[in-house]
């Protein structure tokens, strides 16, 4: 019955606009800024913990959740509609993907399927777009065999030397491997931005929320190629201390790192075979400490 | 005589080499005792190294073959890669278990080479998805009980591919001309790091 | 050595007072009741049945070779015999070299279908029931009346589980060239030509489409072979080697045990007959 009379409250503008998504989009621009790197070696996903009363415990404030060992993500807009969408990213990684292939998605494909539901939501009988734009941080482990991955590093890095040199090579041959630091083929880091209509992109590094243009503005003069995943915390660290409101210490700021795998939160030890995961929330301890060295 | 498993009878075996893998089928379709065709080849390739054998019901080895093209399309296209041995071994669990109360009556098997390290990959499953994973052979169909003798004893560690496939060949052919319901000619894969080379053999036609 | 002569060649009920009881029984009784142990139960043969028939229980405990093709036909210059050499035991090849013709003298030939066991047994009594004949009544026995004695010796067991198919063939002067099937139903059929096993209707369908009475011996023995390579490969439960006889007055004469794999391919890449068969990867 509840379907029968419930229409699409995303609806078409004659100029061609959907509205309610823009409206969205306003939602994410006044949420908190969130921002992610990638580096060579790992990702970096950092956001300001903002609570609304001295009285609140952030302690028990996370805003950075894990999906599957080797994929967290980041909001920024709505609280409540980014929990949902937690808890839909992480079911979805078991039912449409774990319990058929007993592995965890690689990130693009959990990112997809994010996005979908993200994207129903703009073209479903009584509903609303989700209110938050998402950053998606994610490892994955390749499927091309060690030789060809250095092969390809070093054909890069060749390329890298021509175009350095002023000469460009759009025609290039061979097997297309993904960038420097992904292609699902070769496996690596990858971060993604997911926004309301359910469209995602993948970044380098890119920030959401109330201040993402600037800290993109500083992010683009700060990123390199061939970061190392210090360097990508470091200048998370920077880049959130151009655009926080309130003080900035371990309790007020929250990163994530995508990294090598942490075999100290496996929870057992000599386990053959055992991966720890990659995805891993940084203590405010070690927050201080990044934060003594900037 | 009237299960499912048997009334068409055939046979499939995979075998591990060093850095290679081969698996072999029978190409008898029968019914009951009338040999209906001798050209029912009863292994398929999904992408560059990745092969299924299935024995069983006939008309479910080809349904299940063609649904796990589909499956396998759709994974490259979702994906842009190509299915790796063990990521398929798990899509083929988990897609039996799916007909728990209905089952496919095929036995399946798996082989291939996993494309990151190159190493050799076999696995066996019941009709409704139990994997047997194993490090040497795995055998199914109507000559099941011949096919681990002959391998038992042939089989060693380490055969390289002409060894490896001289093997499989002489395990199938006298496995399959002690089952009546299975032979009539045979296809063999090798499978090597670059290279998959596929040869007929002429069984015995009784 | 006169006493023996006197003994055997003297109508076997004149005897009496000389053989014992179980001698007499043993040569003169053509009715065997109860020389074979029974299943100590109320109805041996429906137990009989339910153990050892896997047609109406697939699961009987006791599994009896079966699964042949056997033939037999006459034409002017005798009988040609032939029959694969495959037994079964369910869809287990237990052998690949049976001998499915029994020599039951050196004039007659019986073929063996059915349960292995019954069919070698019962046609070397036959034998010995022939020998006896001849010893009595001082000639050969007809072929019409040793089959017979085989089909009124079945049907004392009838429904007690004996499985056979069989075809006696022999020639006499009184007869010509004669042939009869005889099942363990208690059938008994005089014919030109049989075929009978699982693999009958594909010999059938060779043997029929080719035959005629005034077939030279040669062709009688090719068409015998053909038949039966036929059957080879469309029936699951036959195989092995071709096994070939020709039967002629003066007895019987054997055209070898031949494996039908070289046969099949010959006949297939030479004559380019069985064109369904793949012989290369890219047909």
């Amino acid at each position: 019955m509840a379907d029968r009379y419930s229409f699409s409250l995303t609806t078409f503008s004659p100029s061609g606009k959907l509205v309610q998504i823009e409206y969205a989009l306003n939602a994410v621009n006044q949420g908190v800024t969130a921002l992610g790197i990638k580096a060579t070696n790992g990702i970096v996903l950092a956001t300001e913990k903002k609570s609304s009363s001295p009285l609140a415990d952030p302690s028990s404030l996370s805003k950075i959740s894990l999906v599957t060992p080797n994929i967290g993500m980041v909001y920024s807009g709505m609280g409540p509609d980014y929990r949902v969408l937690v808890d839909r990213a992480r079911k979805v990684s078991h039912t449409g993907y774990k319990r058929i292939y007993n592995e965890y998605p690689p990130t693009r494909i959990l990112v997809q399927d994010v996005a979908r539901v993200m994207q129903e939501a703009t073209q479903s009988g009584g509903v609303r777009p989700y209110g938050v734009s998402l950053l998606v941080a994610g490892w994955d482990e390749g499927i091309l065999p060690e030789e060809d991955i250095e092969r390809a590093a070093q054909e890069q890095a060749a390329v890298a030397k021509q175009s350095s040199s002023g000469l460009e090579d759009d025609g290039e041959e061979g097997k297309k491997l993904g960038g420097k630091t992904g292609g699902i083929l070769k496996g690596g880091p990858m971060l993604y931005q997911v926004d309301p209509s359910g469209s995602y992109f993948p970044w380098k590094a890119t920030a959401i929320g109330k201040s993402a243009t600037t800290a993109k503005t500083f992010l683009e003069k700060r990123y390199t190629e061939g970061l190392e995943l210090e360097d990508a915390v470091h200048i998370a660290l920077l880049t959130l201390k151009e655009t926080i409101e309130g003080e900035m210490n371990g309790e007020t700021i929250e990163i994530s790192i995508v990294g090598p795998p942490a075999d100290h939160l496996l929870g057992v030890e000599g386990v053959e075979g055992a991966v720890g995961p990659r995805f891993r929330k940084l203590t405010p301890q070690e927050i201080e400490d990044y934060l003594t060295n900037l | 005589m009237s299960s499912p498993f048997s009334i068409n009878g055939g046979a499939c075996v995979a075998m591990v080499g060093k850095d290679c893998v081969a698996i072999a089928c029978d190409l008898r379709l029968g019914l009951q005792a009338l040999t209906v065709s001798n050209n029912f080849p009863k292994v398929f390739q999904y992408g560059d190294n990745v092969f299924l054998g299935l024995t069983g019901l006939a008309t479910d080895v080809s349904t299940v073959s063609d649904l796990f093209r589909y499956k396998v399309n759709m994974y490259r296209l979702r994906e842009e890669r190509h299915i790796a041995p063990r990521t398929f071994a798990n899509l083929v669990s988990s897609s039996l278990y799916e007909r728990r109360f209905g089952p496919y009556f095929v036995s399946p098997v798996v082989a291939g080479l996993e494309p990151k390290t190159g190493q050799p990959f076999i696995c066996g499953f019941d009709s409704i998805g139990c994997i047997d994973f194993s490090k040497d052979f795995i055998v199914s169909g109507t000559a099941t009980e011949q096919l681990f003798g002959m391998c038992e004893s042939l089989w060693e560690p380490d055969l390289g591919p002409e060894a490896l496939f001289e093997t499989i060949s002489q395990a199938l052919l006298n496995a399959v001309d002690r089952d009546a319901l299975s032979g009539w000619g045979a296809h063999v894969y090798i499978i090597e790091k670059d290279k998959i080379t596929k040869r007929l053999l002429k069984g015995r036609q009784d | 050595m006169d006493t023996l002569v006197a003994r055997y060649s003297r109508p076997a009920y004149h005897e009496n007072e000389v053989l014992s009881e179980q001698e007499q029984q043993d040569f003169t009784d053509t009715v065997p009741s109860l020389k074979f142990a029974m299943p100590p139960v109320a109805h041996p043969s429906a137990w009989l049945r339910a153990a050892t028939d896997d047609r109406s229980n697939p699961s009987c405990p006791i599994k009896i070779a079966h699964g042949t093709t056997t033939l037999a036909f006459r034409f002017q210059h005798g009988i040609i015999v032939a029959t694969d050499s495959r037994a079964t035991a369910g869809t287990w090849i237990a052998s690949q070299t049976v001998k499915k013709v029994i020599e039951i003298n050196s004039d007659l030939l019986g073929t063996m279908a059915g349960g292995a066991a019954d069919c070698q047994y019962w046609l070397a009594w036959l034998g010995m029931q022939c020998r006896l004949h001849e010893l009595r009544h001082k000639r050969r026995i007809s072929v019409a009346a040793a089959s017979k004695i085989l089909a009124n010796l079945v049907y004392q067991y009838k429904g007690m589980g004996l499985s056979m198919g069989t075809m006696c063939a022999g020639v006499t002067k009184e007869e010509g060239p004669a042939l009869y099937y005889i099942d363990s139903d208690g059938t008994r059929l005089a014919g030109d030509l049989f075929c009978v096993g699982s693999g009958q209707t594909f010999a059938y369908g060779v043997l029929d489409a080719q035959y005629r009475f005034d077939l030279s011996t040669e062709e009688a023995l090719e068409l015998g072979s053909r038949s039966i390579l036929a059957a080879t490969h469309r029936d699951a439960y036959s195989g092995g080697s071709i096994n070939l006889y020709h039967v002629k007055e003066s007895g019987w004469e054997k055209h070898g045990f031949t494996d039908t794999n070289p046969v099949f391919w010959k006949t297939k890449l030479e004559k380019g007959e069985f064109s369904n068969v793949t012989s290369s990867l890219d047909d």
